[in-house]
């Protein structure tokens, strides 16, 4: 193993747990497949195996991942859709690690992915000197996890321009490919399928058509279920980003998390955390990511230009920047909530509420 | 020692009233048992009539107030009920065995629904649940027992699990000395029919499967007849009612109700045909045409691919068949493209639908009927019970000379009573309006009964046992419909005038979240204005209203934010009377801050995108509070009326400057001059708008307060009063006196438009 690569694949970095499941596998293992569906699960959720504890890769509701596992094996194609830091591209790497062992068959969906990328291109200088011949064919990810019969992954999709969404569908309906040039068609092999990630913000980019959203089971990954596990999330996450940051600040306490927290959760829910009052729900992106980098912001914040202690007054600054952003409205949205909500918190949120309402 | 046979059941199971069915066909017994109270006996054969059509339900209620009822619910899929047809097409002899219902509601729990023991175990369930990582029991038991085809097997699983069920929680129940004492009464009933002649090999108990164990138990105490008459007794009446899907859906708890009544309408279908994923693709195919029904593309692709998610989502937890989680999962995946909130609605139909049950004629006298007769003659109105208009005044206050309490209040509880029935569209009394101002104490009623009201009555029992129940529970539906926060405060109004108070609390709530989505004044306003009526009125009849005032508070907040906002707005008449009427309302209201409500309002004065009328009546209001100087005020009016201002401006200002204060107008001579300086600098086009819109201004000023402007001219113009005095006693007159170009000028005028 690389230890000088920056980040592993998780097939790599979980190796040991992969291993240790696949060894103590009874159940039916689909073809293609490195283990059963329920081990798969058991790698993603967490759970023991042989002693083994499995470390959960995803904290959430459970019946999602079954639901998309149980779509796997049914040779439709998986569409994993969610706000943006809702975890898709890491469930979409964990899936297809448990399942290939491999989760490198990937292609990043960009404004500039070209249907070559879906498809084959050709090494042209290869192709000059010697005319097509299937040593000049450059294949992409989809080409050969298709002839190996595995996963590939196609991350954002609904970033790509439509008529190169458009080339998955005949892969997808047809599962094979053509290479006209050569006159050959590639069959896929028993256990190919594609998960794709789509963000629910950038709806409208390039809208997935109809004929393709049809191809896909789509399963919609939510912003963590409670107070708990959000905070949870977002204060291990931060612990990590600050290890090794150089921000000279310590680590905002729990009381600072779960406000931050709360006030995300509400103003994304458009209703109080006990649920006795409704309000009127932000615009913006509020998700645990964004919660991740508004402490981290507040962190520099209070390193930089404070006492090295995230106080009400840096917690203000980066919450009032994250939630208005630009949208004039927010400004409405975030003023009603200081008044309505946080005001009447009492003694504890005082401090964050006038630090709030003098910068507005 | 021969026993009778001990069939366990899961209430509202139709696996358990398939077998049940195969059971019975193959042991041809003589007598059929089944778990229900023994006072329904004479009831049985109202349920095989040719007319009678499940959901049915069995209904006791005690006779005295407050009224507590036991219900028994059964679908064409109860076990109990199947049973019931057999014995019937098979002329076998059909009773219950449990405790009578009268001894149900004579004991001092008080249940309100059947309850049959397990309730109580929750916890085990619970356990179990997140064990397997079940969403909830009903799909536990669907997957483990509804899906198999083979008796044996059934009987075994279904008897296994309730005595594992019933070794784990023996004996703790709160209610174990209950099951205890049902268990012998039914022994009581097996040993009857045997001592009858009847072979026990010939009996067949139906019963749920946590008894079978206490029931086989041979050394089970059997209740003797001493026993028996000391059982505790409760004087009751029985009818049974037509029942729908949808009640059986919303009831909670083991045996009352399930979620899911139409697909387990399904499964008993799959189960008649013998194929068991006949339930999976009618559920899948019907949820398909329903969603296409609301305008959605789905394709039969789609149906087969939900179908088969849905069997791979089974296998994954190692069932055969899909269980409803499973289907509901798939459903949301292929067919809903991964968004529940979409599909939600027609899942609901699907697993719902609207199927009524239906009873013969005659049969049933519902509890709600009772109940209003009940209360008929408990508030002294039998005698307004005629096919005659008479009227009823009411005085709501405490009646101080009463002797009873229930005196006392006897009116307030009329009032109440005759305000639910008119919920329920059953308008017994109608109300006259406005006998005071904004209604307090005092109501004037017109009564009469009119026969159809009866009809409207019995619909009404679906909708609660009691008038007020179902009052109540028209109110919340109501209220979920309602998508307007003014339509909404309207359904708390009169929630408040029908006493109900646990409605109102849940409203109230709703209330909240829907005047956050308000954004319009106008619904602001209405909202505002009948929250502060109930506030103020709703001591007379003795509710407490104190929740409702930080959801005023609320309000006011977001009409302070949203009023600067609309100032500029072309709507200005009711952007005035929103503010009118809010200004009154903070009056009312001490909980409201009236320094916010003031500085809003100043905040319209000096804007400078807001509209010259509403301004104008800013400042009115501000003059009318008391809270402008005299400089302040000089001040604006000097800048409002400024030479140059334009007509719309300037006589727009003033038109909703003088809406208010005419007194404190009149005295201020500044007032008129400036106005004179201005008019007499407009050139004539702008002269002719100015005048209609000054015209109108006038209007509201009654004859003398119009007289004493025109004397207020005659010194600012240093006319003589004798010629003025002929010039206002001219104008006063009626207008028949104006000569021919006068009347063309009038005329121009009325057809004079306006860019409002």
């Amino acid at each position: 193993m690389n230890e000088q690569m920056l980040r592993l694949p998780a097939e790599q970095l979980f190796q040991k747990e992969i291993d240790a499941l696949i060894a103590a596998e009874k159940a039916p293992i689909p073809t293609g497949w490195k283990m059963s569906p329920r081990s798969v699960k058991t790698y993603i959720c967490g759970g023991y195996v042989n002693g083994m504890e499995i470390i959960p890769k995803y904290i959430g509701q459970e019946r999602l991942v079954e639901i998309a596992i149980a779509t796997l094996v049914t040779d439709r194609a998986l569409l994993l859709l969610g706000e943006p830091g809702t975890a898709k591209s890491w469930l979409s790497e964990h899936l297809a690690a448990a399942i290939n062992g491999d989760s490198t068959k990937v292609i990043q969906g960009t404004a500039g992915t070209t249907e070559e990328q879906i498809r084959y291109s050709w090494n042209y200088a290869m192709l000059i000197a010697k005319g097509p011949s299937e040593e000049a064919l450059v294949k992409s990810p989809i080409f050969h996890a298709m002839e190996m019969g595995t996963l590939a992954r196609v991350e954002e999709i609904s970033r790509c321009a439509s008529e190169v969404q458009d080339a998955l569908i005949s892969i997808l309906s047809e599962k094979r490919i053509f290479v006209p040039e050569l006159g050959m068609e590639v069959p896929a092999q028993k256990g190919f399928s594609v998960i794709a990630t789509a963000n629910t913000r950038d709806k409208g980019v390039n809208e997935m058509s109809a004929a393709l959203k049809r191809r896909f089971n789509v399963v919609v990954l939510p912003t963590p279920g409670t107070l708990e596990e959000e905070m949870y999330i977002v204060k291990t996450r931060v612990e990590q980003l600050a290890a090794d940051s150089g921000w000279n600040a310590e680590l905002p306490d729990t009381d600072a998390v779960e406000k931050v927290c709360t006030i995300f959760r509400e103003l994304r829910s458009g209703e109080t955390c006990d649920r006795s009052q409704k309000i009127k729900p932000s615009e913006g992106v509020l998700s645990a990511a964004e919660a991740i980098s508004l402490l981290c912001n507040s962190m520099a914040l209070a390193g930089s230009f404070g006492t090295g202690k995230v106080s009400d007054y840096e917690l203000a600054s980066s919450l009032q920047g994250a939630i208005i952003k630009e949208e004039k409205r927010n400004v409405f949205v975030w003023n009603e909530y200081l008044e309505n909500v946080m005001k009447k918190r009492g003694k504890e949120w005082s401090g964050l509420y006038q630090a709030c309402k003098e910068l507005l | 020692m021969k026993h009778p046979y001990i069939f366990g059941i899961r209430h509202l199971s139709p696996a358990g009233a398939w077998h049940l069915l195969k059971f019975l066909e193959e042991k041809k017994p003589k007598l059929v048992l089944i778990e229900g109270p023994t006072d329904f006996n004479d009831q049985i054969k109202y349920l095989t009539y040719k007319s009678t059509e499940p959901p049915v339900a069995l209904l006791a209620y005690t006779k005295e107030a407050p009224v507590r009822t036991i219900l028994y619910p059964l679908a064409e899929y109860s076990p109990e009920y199947q049973a019931i047809v057999w014995c019937k097409t098979n002329k076998v002899e059909c009773l219950f065995c449990d405790l009578p219902s009268d001894v149900f509601l004579a004991m001092p729990a008080g249940r309100k629904t059947v309850a049959q023991g397990e309730e109580e175990t929750i916890t085990v369930y619970e356990r179990l649940d997140r064990y397997l990582g079940e969403d909830g029991h009903d799909t536990f038991w669907e997957r483990t027992l509804e899906h198999t085809l083979n008796t044996g097997e059934y009987h075994e699983a279904a008897n296994l699990f309730g005595e594992n069920l019933r070794s784990c929680s023996e004996g703790s129940e709160a209610d174990w000395e209950e099951i205890l004492l049902r268990e012998s009464y039914m022994r009581r009933e097996i040993a009857k029919a045997v001592t009858r002649g009847i072979d026990p090999e010939n009996i067949v108990v139906v019963t749920g499967a946590y008894h079978v164990k206490g029931l086989s138990d041979p050394a089970g105490h059997v209740m003797t007849e001493e026993e028996r008459w000391q059982l505790p007794r409760e004087e009751i009446q029985y009818t049974m009612m037509p029942y729908s899907y949808y009640k059986l859906s919303i009831q909670s708890g083991y045996g009352a109700g399930n979620r899911a009544p139409a697909y387990y309408g399904m499964l008993w279908e799959a189960l008649k045909r013998e194929d068991i994923s006949y339930a999976a693709q009618c559920y899948m195919t019907k949820l398909a045409e329903y969603y296409r029904m609301e305008g959605n593309m789905t394709s039969a692709a789609d149906v087969i691919e939900a179908v088969r998610l849905a069997g791979t989502l089974a296998r994954m937890r190692g069932g055969r068949y899909p269980a409803l989680r499973d289907l509901r999962d798939a459903a949301i995946t292929c067919i809903g493209r991964g968004d529940a909130a979409s599909i939600r609605n027609v899942m609901m139909v699907t697993e719902i639908e609207n199927k009524l049950g239906g009873m013969p004629k005659g049969v049933s006298r519902t509890s709600i009927q009772d109940d209003f007769y009940r209360q008929l003659k408990e508030l002294q109105l039998e005698k307004y019970y005629q096919g005659k208009v008479k009227k009823l005044q009411l005085d709501l206050r405490e009646n101080i000379s009463a002797e009873k309490e229930e005196n006392a209040f006897l009116d307030l509880h009329r009032s109440n009573f005759l305000h639910q029935l008119n919920v329920l569209d059953i308008p017994f009394g109608r109300k006259e309006l406005l006998v005071q101002e904004d209604g307090t104490w005092s109501e004037q009623w017109n009564l009469e009964w009119m026969p159809e009201m009866e009809i409207k009555l019995v619909e009404s029992a679906l909708r609660g046992d009691t008038v007020r129940m179902a009052a109540a529970f028209l109110l919340r539906k109501q209220a979920e419909k309602a998508t307007e926060a003014g339509k909404l405060a309207g359904i708390l109004e009169r929630a408040f005038e029908c006493g109900i108070s646990e409605a109102v609390e849940e409203i109230t709530k709703r209330l909240q979240a829907l005047a956050v989505e308000a954004v319009s004044m106008k619904e602001l306003t209405e909202t505002a204005h009948r929250l502060s009526a109930i506030i103020r009125y709703g001591t007379v009849r003795r509710l407490d209203a104190e929740p409702l005032k930080p959801l005023l508070r609320q309000i006011f907040y977001r009409f302070c934010l949203l009023l600067p906002e609309n100032s500029n707005s072309k709507k200005t008449a009711s952007v005035i009377s929103d503010m009118e009427l809010l200004d009154r309302i903070v009056e009312a209201n001490d909980c409201l801050e009236d320094g916010l409500w003031l500085q809003t309002v100043k905040g319209l004065v000096t804007g400078t995108d807001v509209n010259a009328k509403i301004a104008g009546f800013a400042l009115a209001l501000l003059l009318e509070h008391g809270i402008i100087g005299k400089e302040e005020l000089s001040l604006e009016i000097g800048r409002r009326l400024s030479p140059g201002v334009s007509v719309d401006s300037g006589a727009g200002w003033f038109e909703g400057f003088s809406m208010k204060n005419h007194a404190v107008l009149i005295a201020k001579m500044e007032v008129w001059s400036s106005l004179d300086d201005y008019i007499i600098r407009l050139d004539e086009d702008e002269f002719k708008r100015a005048l209609v819109v000054l015209r109108r201004a006038f209007s509201g000023y009654s004859a003398d307060e119009k007289m004493d402007i025109a004397e207020n001219l005659r010194i600012l113009w240093g006319l003589d009063s004798r010629q003025v005095s002929e010039l206002t006693d001219a104008a006063n007159c009626s207008t028949q006196e104006l000569s021919p170009e006068d009347q063309q000028f009038l005329e121009d005028l009325l057809r004079f438009e306006f860019e409002e």
